[in-house]
């Protein structure tokens, strides 16, 4: 019991950092690549619509220019939760394991949100928030909006990261113009 | 062997018509060469296994089936869901294909999905007369992949299937060379002291099984498209591409578990139905099961597709490389798993008088750690305290299952007794796929309480290598009676020692994972050892159906049904009657 407290607890940490921390994953590649940051709707150029259906978006992929901010309206039309993220494939395969770990403690139940577990004070004010301003986690049906301020050219990906689906394919190409 | 197109004038006859596809096969004679030894067998358009059939969803195909051999034949569409006199089951769906004779299989395609087909006829699909389905689905697929292969495994024997089957009645263990020795007998005296090691013993040879019964048929080479693991089957990618496979278990008895060292696969589908994926260091595929899963190597680099059998007496094995003849390192077998008392715990049936001297104590802990060579001194500071949760009341009724005490060391998986040697483990400490993660990605029914349970008892007596549901061999047995329009609760009881993979024709298998709407459906449900395991059939195809374990020599002893669906739109009713006059082998 204590033992997987721990573990949600650190993973209530890692969760909140992932947006921020994602620089330090790309290290080694010497560009410091980052996906870019949160942006001002006010900013915003244009707004894209992306929907996400089992398992996959449409469109499936967008451009964009280097530095443009973009304001996504992304619409669940699935029957299972799904996940809009906007990092590097390495932030992707990271948040991966804090996904499993919310399926694990029920946080997602394929359709379904358990928004009181994803509440709960673990501890030290930390809970299992899915709040990083890179993504949204919906329920079928839900809708939400991510603005976002895009960098220079880097490998940036828009995916979910709920377990098995961004393997599937559940992903899409942000290409730079 | 390209499909036709009846196009241009059909097409403006018949505009309702979208798409027909014609298609010819040849049953023949051929040569199977595993590498290890040369074998005459039976295949399709003269080679074995048979063609791809690429058929798409909504297309309405005809397959001209031509017998080229000097004794009957049959063919069954694995899974597909089509008019029960299309199902190629001599004796329930039609009565055979005769020598010389052309017979036109023609039914629509209202699925997709890896599938596969065989003979249904003696045992011509264990000598070698077996391929595969692959149907493109009407819209897109709910995943994404850059190329796709099937991987179909068999595990080709040199001896005949009618062969086997005479060997398996005379002499059970005939094929069973993982027998416990004279010398393991005294090693585990040693171990574990006279009395237990013979109260073991006596106790399994009073269920009339051997205790290393996981596999009764050994001393096959495992194939994987018709290639032997020094033949090397090899698929071709480019780093970074997504690749699906489509894995098709076409082995007359054996259960293989499969892993690709340095890739994790995707599982997107089971059995031809889309499922949540789900991604997995290792699988184990039942026979007849399809699984398709996604993987994506990186790296320049060649990966070995690695089968082992469940019973670790032998193995498949393929590659995926960049470019052809590079390979990868091809693990070692594993040791073999052996049942514990838990996997028969479901054996009502066992002759208790010769169990009189038998410790239960020490039998439970015995299969605490799932295998029967665990050293009883290790127990010695086993700490007490944590069995005051258990309800001892428990163990009068002698319910092997819930004594598992070492359930927090080995692994656990809902579809495996408790305590079972049998529970898989992924080589790499992974993880390893079970049922109960297997999840409808959009399931085909809507959830509703069932009509009524049947249960059926998987039945068998070793010793006489007699196998049946319910005590009944299928030569004695009246058939199933369902309803049309019912749903039916299956409840398999497995009260024998093996793994037995559950065949019903023509309608899905809901097996019941626990997951109300999202449970999965499929065509084939494994029942281990000492488990209950239900499944829920819509019945609604009208007609008679086969059902039965898909092990060859199972189904051959009598572990076979059929199954009669009353009822439905008129017509069909007429049809089975004269069918059933009829009548022939299976």
């Amino acid at each position: 019991m204590n033992a997987s407290k721990l573990f949600v607890a650190g993973m209530a940490l890692s969760m909140s950092a992932t947006a921020f921390a994602a620089g330090a994953h790309d290290g080694g590649h010497g560009h410091g690549a980052t996906s870019g940051e949160p942006g001002k709707a006010s900013e915003a150029s244009r707004t894209v619509t992306v929907e996400m259906y089992d398992n996959y978006y449409e469109p499936e992929e967008i451009s964009v220019k280097p530095g443009e901010t973009v304001r996504f309206v992304v619409e669940n039309k699935g029957n299972l939760v799904h996940e809009f993220n906007v990092g590097t494939p390495d932030m992707h395969e990271a948040h991966q394991e804090e996904m499993m770990m919310m399926v694990e403690h029920g946080v997602i139940q394929g359709g379904k949100l358990n928004h009181d577990m994803m509440n709960m004070d673990m501890g030290n004010g930390h809970s299992m928030k899915h709040d990083d301003p890179n993504s949204v986690l919906l329920e079928p049906g839900q809708s939400k909006e991510v603005v976002w301020k895009f960098s220079d050219k880097g490998n940036i990906e828009f995916a979910c990261n709920v377990p098995g689906h961004y393997q599937a394919g559940m992903y899409g190409e942000v290409n730079f113009e | 062997m390209k499909p036709r197109f009846l196009t241009g004038l059909l097409s403006l006859l018949m505009p309702a018509m979208v798409l027909a596809g014609e298609y010819d096969l040849t049953v023949d004679r051929v040569k199977i060469d595993t590498g290890d030894f040369v074998k005459e067998g039976i295949g399709y358009n003269g080679a074995s296994p048979g063609p791809v059939m690429r058929f798409k969803e909504g297309e309405n195909v005809r397959i001209n089936v031509t017998n080229n051999l000097d004794e009957m034949t049959s063919i069954h569409w694995h899974g597909l869901i089509l008019p029960f006199d299309q199902d190629g089951v001599p004796g329930i769906s039609f009565p055979g294909i005769k020598p010389g004779e052309t017979f036109t299989y023609e039914f629509p395609i209202q699925q997709a999905g890896t599938y596969w087909f065989h003979s249904h006829s003696g045992f011509q699909e264990p000598d070698g007369a077996y391929g595969s389905i692959v149907i493109e689905p009407e819209g897109r697929e709910p995943f994404r992949y850059d190329r796709e292969y099937v991987v179909q495994l068999t595990d080709k024997h040199p001896h005949s299937g009618d062969r086997i089957m005479r060997n398996l009645k005379m002499m059970p263990d005939y094929y069973n060379r993982e027998q416990q020795t004279v010398g393991e007998f005294f090693s585990d005296v040693s171990k574990n002291g006279l009395m237990n090691t013979v109260s073991d013993r006596m106790a399994w040879g009073g269920m009339r099984m051997m205790k290393a019964d996981v596999e009764d048929l050994q001393g096959f080479t495992g194939l994987i498209n018709g290639k032997g693991p020094d033949q090397n089957w090899t698929g071709l990618f480019e780093p970074g591409e997504r690749i699906r496979l489509r894995f098709i278990n076409s082995s007359a008895m054996t259960y293989f578990d499969i892993r690709i060292p340095g890739l994790d696969m995707t599982v997107v589908q089971a059995d031809g139905n889309n499922v949540q994926p789900v991604s997995v260091d290792e699988f184990r595929i039942g026979v007849a099961e399809t699984y398709d899963v996604i993987v994506r190597p990186k790296d320049e680099q060649a990966y070995t597709i690695f089968a082992e059998s469940m019973g670790r007496s032998g193995y498949a094995r393929a590659t995926l490389a960049p470019e052809e003849g590079m390979e990868a390192a091809v693990p070692q077998l594993r040791e073999p798993a052996r049942l514990t008392m838990a996997d028969m715990s479901g054996m009502h049936g066992m002759d208790h008088g010769s169990m009189a001297g038998m410790d239960h104590g020490d039998m439970d802990m015995s299969s605490s750690e799932g295998m029967g060579g665990m050293d009883h001194s290790s127990m010695e500071g086993m700490d007490h305290s944590n069995m005051q949760g258990m309800d001892h009341s428990d163990m009068e009724g002698m319910d092997h299952g819930s004594m598992a005490m070492g359930k927090k060391e080995g692994p656990s998986d809902p579809f495996y007794a408790k305590g079972s040697g049998l529970v898989p483990t992924a080589a790499n400490g992974g993880k390893f796929l079970s049922y109960a993660d297997l999840k409808a990605q959009d399931p085909l029914y809507e959830d509703r309480e069932p009509t009524r349970e049947i249960e059926l008892r998987l039945t068998g007596n070793m010793e006489r290598y007699t196998w049946s549901i319910n005590g009944v061999k299928y030569e004695d047995a009246d058939p199933i009676r369902l309803k049309y329009g019912e749903r039916v609760r299956f409840k398999f009881v497995n009260e024998t020692m093996m793994t037995h993979p559950m065949h019903l024709h023509g309608m899905w298998s809901i097996l019941d994972v626990g997951a109300d709407q999202w449970n999965p459906i499929k065509h084939t449900v494994s029942v281990q050892p000492g488990t209950t395991v239900y499944m829920e059939t819509e019945v609604d195809e009208p007609g008679q159906w086969a059902f039965h374990c898909h092990l060859s020599y199972h189904a051959a002893a009598g572990m076979f049904r059929k199954v009669i669906v009353e009822g439905g739109p008129e017509s069909t009713q007429a049809k089975t009657d004269v069918i059933a006059k009829d009548g022939g082998e299976v």
